[in-house]
């Protein structure tokens, strides 16, 4: 058992990121704490209003000058961040699961998927590429041409405290806008670390600001004037009911990615030696505190050797799961961010059982943790049998590591249940047969499909997308939609007289 | 990974396995390191071995650190006991050149074994990793025949 040297020492204070000085907030301070051993690990400011004006005060006059340097140039800035980041990469990996309880694979995860995304928005010279037509009409041509828009604001999740803001970041300053970014207050170290090597990287002051805080900060974007939009991840009642309508408004741009409760159809002819390790990051990686992860699997016919046979084998792999400090590197869970979302958790897995569902696996007190942690943000894995469609556990995200097992009597049942449900994230379907993965791919109306993949990540040149109640806007992050999603089309008709 | 089966104190995350290869990587670098003190005939020979096992591990890490997303199963991609692939790198004070080179031998067949069975286990989930197992093992299978021509 190796136990990785904790990166962040001494309670430091997380200080605002503003015109390229480092700021401590005037608002109150609040203790960042590692789930893990509850211990205060950061202090943090809960900013006030005044302080995201300066933000976006500093972010507003950086814009000119910023959207006039050359694409190829502002490219070269995100080539020496891409490069900061990698020398820091350990450091930064160990940050998150030091604040969020993560396992350190997965945290080495998270940080390799924020860094393809600086990656991918190092071409931007090709990603805002424009349009020309020649002779339109006698002598006139006409050409379209990608502009940036001005100050975006990008409001990061607790569950991935460093990757998630890089869906957006790098690439709204690649086209030449500034941003604020505001991180969860619960996790705000990483963001601050990638401030840190933003500020190293040259970035002139205003390019990239960094706002602790919570409602007031996110507010205080919403109703901002001068930003031009925004782009946020976390529940679904915040995207739908604060963010996008807000955002409409006033007149902003929105990317508003909410909450999930994804499926994951199980064919009994799929490769079970393959199926269950995936299900197992799907479940129970990040603590089940994704939204990509699987909430509910559909054991697809009436096969009840396979039922048995499948579940004999998800059961004791899940059983077998080891808990604990994720820098421990031994363990394959991790404790949930916080008390109030295992409270949550444990709620769910009450309703389940009131509603019928019965007992597989007993996570809800959490046993061999390793390392004699507190149970505190701890719980084991639980599965829970029986599981019905009308079911809480099946219509509203848990966010937890717990799995439901649904069954259905075909696979057209399976995709109804998919279709039915209000999220429509991802799913995934588990099978050897190529023609059953293709109608589910073409027939489950989600965002992100699986086959054969429990985490249908898309990668950062892919859009992450996401439908239903997952998802409020147009445009996604990451990749070419994201280029688009910061620029305005001005087509320009040209003749000379 | 074996599926269905609970097990303890055996290697199943990327991590702890990456991290169990720099230790055997590390412990042959420091054999080698000891041989060549020790045999300073084929000093130069034996220090670049040591020297190797460093880039080896680089090579590995880089991997590793290059392919690892969290869609990978990156926490249960390896099922290694660590018994089977410790080194004995112990060499009594009297042993000849000739038992050192023995040892050595002894060390690179551990050594490829464990990147062997590490390959096979995490042949489809983690890309570049098990590829550049093999490509080290297969670069000791060279060493191996170098190491019975310094006899």
């Amino acid at each position: 058992m190796t136990i990785l040297e904790e990166p962040i020492k001494g309670v430091p204070m997380i200080k605002n990121y503003i015109d390229g000085e480092w700021v401590e907030s005037k608002g109150d301070i609040i203790d960042v704490v590692n789930p893990v051993n509850c211990e205060t690990i950061a202090k943090v400011g809960i900013s006030t209003k005044e302080e995201i004006d300066d933000a976006v005060k500093a972010a507003q006059e950086a814009y000119p000058d910023w959207r006039a340097t050359p694409p190829v140039a502002r490219a070269r800035y995100l080539f020496r961040l891409k490069e900061l980041l990698e020398e820091h990469f350990e450091e930064v990996s160990r940050v998150q699961t030091q604040e969020h309880g993560k396992t350190i694979d997965e945290s080495r995860g998270e940080t390799r998927r924020g860094i393809e995304n600086v990656e991918v928005a190092c071409g931007i010279p090709t990603l805002m590429m424009g349009e020309f037509s020649e002779d339109i009409a006698s002598g006139i041509d006409e050409y379209l041409i990608r502009v940036p828009l001005g100050v975006f604001g990008i409001i990061g999740p607790f569950n991935f405290p460093f990757m998630i803001p890089l869906w957006s970041a790098p690439y709204a300053v690649a086209t030449g806008n500034t941003v604020v970014v505001k991180p969860s207050s619960e996790v705000p170290c990483s963001q601050s670390k990638i401030a840190e090597l933003v500020d190293e990287a040259g970035f002139p002051p205003g390019v990239w600001n960094v706002v602790n805080g919570g409602r007031t900060v996110v507010n205080g974007m919403l109703d901002h004037p001068e930003i031009e939009g925004i782009t946020f991840v976390g529940s679904t009642p915040t995207a739908r009911d604060v963010i996008y309508p807000r955002c409409g408004a006033t007149g902003k741009r929105v990317i508003a990615q909410g909450g999930a409760a994804n499926f994951m159809v199980i064919m009994p002819d799929c490769n079970i030696r393959g199926t269950v390790p995936a299900l197992m990051t799907s479940f129970f990686g990040n603590a089940g505190q994704r939204c990509l992860a699987g909430q509910n699997i559909i054991i697809v016919g009436n096969d009840d050797k396979f039922y048995n046979e499948f579940m004999d084998a998800v059961t004791a792999t899940t059983k077998g799961i080891i808990i604990g400090n994720g820098l421990d590197e031994s363990v394959q869970m991790g404790p949930v961010r916080d008390t109030q979302k295992k409270e949550t958790i444990l709620n769910y897995i009450e309703s389940g059982l009131k509603q019928g569902a019965t007992l597989r696996l007993d996570g809800r007190k959490a046993e061999k943790i390793v390392g004699d942690y507190p149970d505190t943000c701890f719980l084991g894995a639980t599965v829970m049998e029986n599981v019905t469609r009308d079911m809480k556990i099946v219509t509203e995200e848990i966010f937890g590591p717990t799995m439901g097992v649904m069954k259905a009597k075909d696979l057209d049942e399976a995709i109804g249940i998919c279709n039915e449900n209000p999220f429509r994230n991802a799913d995934a379907i588990f099978t050897s047969n190529g023609k059953d993965a293709r109608k589910f791919q073409y027939e489950c109306n989600c965002g992100n499909v699986g086959v054969n993949v429990g985490i249908a990540a898309p990668m950062a040149f892919y859009p992450f997308s996401g439908m239903g109640n997952s998802f409020y806007g147009t445009l996604h992050t990451q990749g070419k939609e994201a280029a688009r999603f910061f620029t305005e089309s001005k087509v320009c008709i040209q003749r000379w007289l | 990974m074996v599926i269905g089966k609970e097990v303890k104190m055996r290697l199943h995350t990327a991590s702890e396995t990456i991290s169990f290869a720099k230790e055997l990587e590390e412990k042959s670098a420091k054999f080698y390191e000891d041989l060549a003190q020790r045999y300073s005939k084929d000093e130069d020979v034996l220090l670049s071995y040591a020297k190797e096992n460093n880039k080896y591990f680089t090579q590995i890490q880089r991997a590793y650190y290059s392919v690892i997303t969290d869609a990978i199963e990156g926490g249960y991609a390896f099922d290694l006991d660590p018994d089977d692939h410790t080194l004995d790198t112990e060499l009594p004070e009297k042993a000849s050149y000739s038992d050192a080179l023995d040892k050595a031998v002894e060390i690179e067949e551990k050594m490829i074994k464990f990147y062997t069975v590490a390959a096979d286990q995490s042949m489809s989930l983690m890309a570049d990793v098990p590829r550049n197992f093999k490509i080290v093992a297969k670069k000791r299978k060279n060493r191996i025949q170098q190491v019975k021509s310094l006899a």
